[in-house]
């Protein structure tokens, strides 16, 4: 059965974690205005609005984002910092990539800040070691590689087992 | 552990004005968008703010963005006005600077729109009517 909606795509988690504009830790709002109706809002409205904020507050799930309509003829977009400042994104007449595009480049993550993000968040677990599920990859030693397979899967050789060397050394 | 500004979560935030029966206090009603986790759809989740207001100059719908106090004001207050982002009624385009009611600019503030003569006429005579009835008591 397929899904319901008009396009039902936006809300699969794929598309979701396919957003790429990742703002940096001093936006906290976002305020979109834009219009229902007319041409020149047709980027903001039409596209922007319905396919690219999902992603966008899916990514940055501690920005509040407000979405307004109809309020001024021109539509346009606000961020509001952490220092006070404000800043005023024109977006009449402009597709949603360009949209998108702009933001990225004036108020998101670089892709450095992001690689230094991942590798810091890499270096805290451990993949060599095993445990609790919830820290670690891995439970059990026996699901490294190398190691001892699990004794559930694959019987120890004889030599490993209690029984065998509790008989060796009854004889010796 | 030093508290930097805000022991609150949010720092800066905006709303819409929904009360000022208060003293100097304003109720700002704020919307997030959260997932829905089955649907995956992002839905308004709306939450009161007290929100100090010195000069009590909000009215109720006005689009508002608050600031996190320091420290508490007092136990539900926690932020302050900073700016009056969207005045109800007076709504002014940030790009051009005009003022604007929906989709339309509005060239002067005190200019009554559409209004013709006629209705002009028509106002000063129903004015008249009342002025005559006061006197008849």
């Amino acid at each position: 059965m397929p899904m319901k909606g008009r396009f039902p795509i936006r809300r699969t988690l794929q598309y979701l974690s396919q957003g790429d504009v990742i703002f940096k830790s001093s936006v906290k709002v976002m305020t979109v205005n834009y219009n229902t109706a007319g041409e020149l809002s047709e980027g903001a409205r039409g596209k922007f609005v319905f396919f690219n904020i999902p992603q966008i507050q899916y990514k940055n799930p501690w920005v509040q984002i407000m979405l307004f309509r109809n309020m001024t003829p021109s539509p346009f977009l606000r961020f509001y910092l952490d220092n006070g400042e404000q800043v005023l994104v024109d977006v009449e007449d402009k597709t949603n990539k360009e949209i998108t595009e702009h933001i990225k480049k004036i108020l998101g993550k670089s892709k450095e800040t992001l690689e230094k993000e991942e590798r810091e968040r890499k270096k805290l677990s451990h993949p060599a070691t095993f445990g609790p599920k919830k820290y670690h990859l891995r439970e059990c030693m026996c699901e490294i590689e190398g190691q001892v397979p699990c004794p559930a899967f694959v019987p120890l050789p004889k030599e490993m087992r209690g029984k065998y060397k509790a008989a060796m050394k009854n004889e010796a | 552990m030093s508290v930097p500004r805000g022991a609150v979560h949010a720092k800066w935030i905006v709303g819409k004005v929904i009360g000022t029966k208060m003293q100097k206090t304003a109720k700002v009603r704020v919307t997030r968008l959260v997932l829905d986790p089955y649907l995956l759809k992002f839905f308004n989740k709306r939450k009161t703010y007290f929100a100090h207001d010195p000069l009590q100059q909000c009215v109720v719908g006005d689009i508002v963005l608050l600031k996190a106090l320091p420290e508490r004001r007092s136990k539900h207050v926690k932020h302050e006005l900073a700016e009056i982002v969207f005045k109800v009624g007076n709504v002014i385009d940030p790009i051009t600077g005009k003022h604007c009611a929906g989709t339309r600019f509005l060239e002067n503030l005190s200019d009554s729109e559409n209004l013709t003569e006629a209705d002009t006429t028509y106002l000063s005579e129903k004015l008249q009517e009342l002025k005559v009835c006061s006197t008849d008591k």
